[in-house]
């Protein structure tokens, strides 16, 4: 039986309040109360009495692995993980973003989170379909078993077995809904470029204003960025505010890699991320 | 008048492009179609640079490098066999012909290699027509 929400919540107050009062890390990030119980938001505890103001139900659906690189390296942070956010948490520390001695993961088992958008449970249809972090320090509260085991790649087949014109209407359709917000890429655990591509202005990469083109240019290569290393948390699509499923080929994306270098992103430590990596044996068949 | 495609080239100094220059030098006939670029490795490639091409209105690039293990810098073309093999992936999967985009190895030696391709390219891609899915219509 999986802990409720309210237990693992006392628990994650309990661990931070601990953390900070021995001063074993200087921030905690956690939930924190929105302008709803619906609407929680991301929290940043500093001080022992900044514990009692975290929150943690249904609907803390934030991956807070996006805001470790916001740290000076050296920092010691507490982080909050479900189980995507665990994974972005390896993928970090595999680019060398973040140290793992400088962690401290609170391992949050979690099922039944829902879209604060639209109610719905979150599963395999839009997150990689864990539900236990893959990587933490103390498990707050049990382990989830007994879930379904759905492969969260099975939501594709259904485009993938459209045929090319459709498919390029379809996402044409999509893209043409983007207003450039940027939401996406301010959600994502792995987008720290700084400057974006898109930023920048020599070479200009693609158009900046919200027009079919630059759209285009901007969503295929922020995939292509995050070849390999998305770790299908779908923060990216929840964030979105005209609701275009860009999970859908985050999740293309990392098949074809999985497929191709038999390596998934964000599960082990030791791995390297796909791309700037290589095997010399690496079979000529994937360019064709 | 019958489809003359504009096809992009990007070729590796070392091999590619000096297969290019050994096919003019022994006087190989291959199609005027395709516009070569020169870069100094296949790992130099910017995966944008084919997406802006097919939006500039590129109707196929060719990608021309080194075999596996004989790059100049050792590793380049590794590593761009891999980014590649995503690039093409994600063309796939976005609605565009895969087809309009190939990888090709050939080495500074193979010139009839390099007119072979370029011409069986050329083809291929005249087959498919005028690609106007990504093309940025002004």
């Amino acid at each position: 039986m999986a802990s409720s929400f309210k237990q693992i919540e006392d628990k994650l107050k309990t661990e931070a309040k601990k953390l900070l009062k021995t001063g074993q890390v200087s921030v905690v990030l956690a939930y924190g109360k929105g302008y709803d119980d619906n609407h929680p938001m991301p929290y940043i505890a500093k001080l022992p009495s900044d514990a009692d103001n975290i929150v943690f139900n249904e609907y803390c659906t934030h991956n807070l692995a996006r805001y470790l690189v916001r740290y000076p390296k050296g920092t010691k942070i507490a982080v909050a993980v479900k189980a995507a956010d665990s994974r972005a948490v390896i993928q970090l520390i595999q680019e060398e973003k973040v140290k793992r001695e400088d962690l401290i993961l609170l391992g949050l088992p979690a099922y039944g989170m829902k879209n604060s958008k639209t109610g719905e449970i979150i599963d395999s249809q839009t997150t990689c379909g864990l539900y236990n972090p893959v990587l933490y320090d103390t498990l707050l509260g049990e382990e989830v078993h007994g879930q379904p085991v759905v492969s969260p790649y099975d939501v594709l087949a259904q485009y993938e077995a459209m045929d090319k014109d459709a498919r390029f209407e379809f996402w044409k359709k999509e893209f043409d809904k983007c207003i450039r917000c940027y939401a996406c890429r301010k959600a994502c655990p792995m987008c720290y470029c700084d400057p974006c591509f898109i930023d920048q202005n020599n070479p200009r990469w693609g158009e900046k204003s919200p027009q079919s083109h630059g759209n285009l240019m901007y969503h295929l290569t922020r995939f292509h960025h995050l070849a390999g290393r998305c770790i299908d948390c779908g923060e990216c699509s929840r964030a979105c505010p005209v609701d275009i499923p860009l999970y859908l080929f985050h999740k293309k994306v990392a098949k074809e890699c999985e497929e191709m270098f038999g390596q998934a992103s964000g599960m082990r430590i030791d791995d390297k991320p796909v791309l700037v990596n290589f095997r010399v044996d690496d079979s000529d068949k994937i360019l064709e | 008048m019958s489809f003359e495609p504009k096809i992009l080239g990007i070729a590796c100094n070392w091999c590619t492009y000096t297969g290019a220059d050994l096919a003019g030098t022994t006087r190989l006939q291959y199609p005027q179609n395709l516009r070569v670029v020169r870069v100094m490795c296949s790992s130099r490639i910017n995966p944008s640079f084919i997406f802006r091409a097919f939006q500039l209105g590129a109707d196929g690039v060719l990608v021309g490098g080194c075999h596996p293990g004989d790059c100049h810098y050792n590793t380049g073309n590794l590593y761009a066999r891999r980014r590649l093999a995503v690039t093409k992936k994600i063309l796939e999967f976005s609605g565009i012909e895969p087809e309009r985009f190939r990888v090709e190895w050939i080495s500074a030696s193979e010139g009839n290699r390099y007119a072979e391709v370029v011409t069986e390219f050329t083809e291929q891609v005249k087959q498919l027509g005028p690609q106007t899915k990504f093309k940025i219509s002004r």
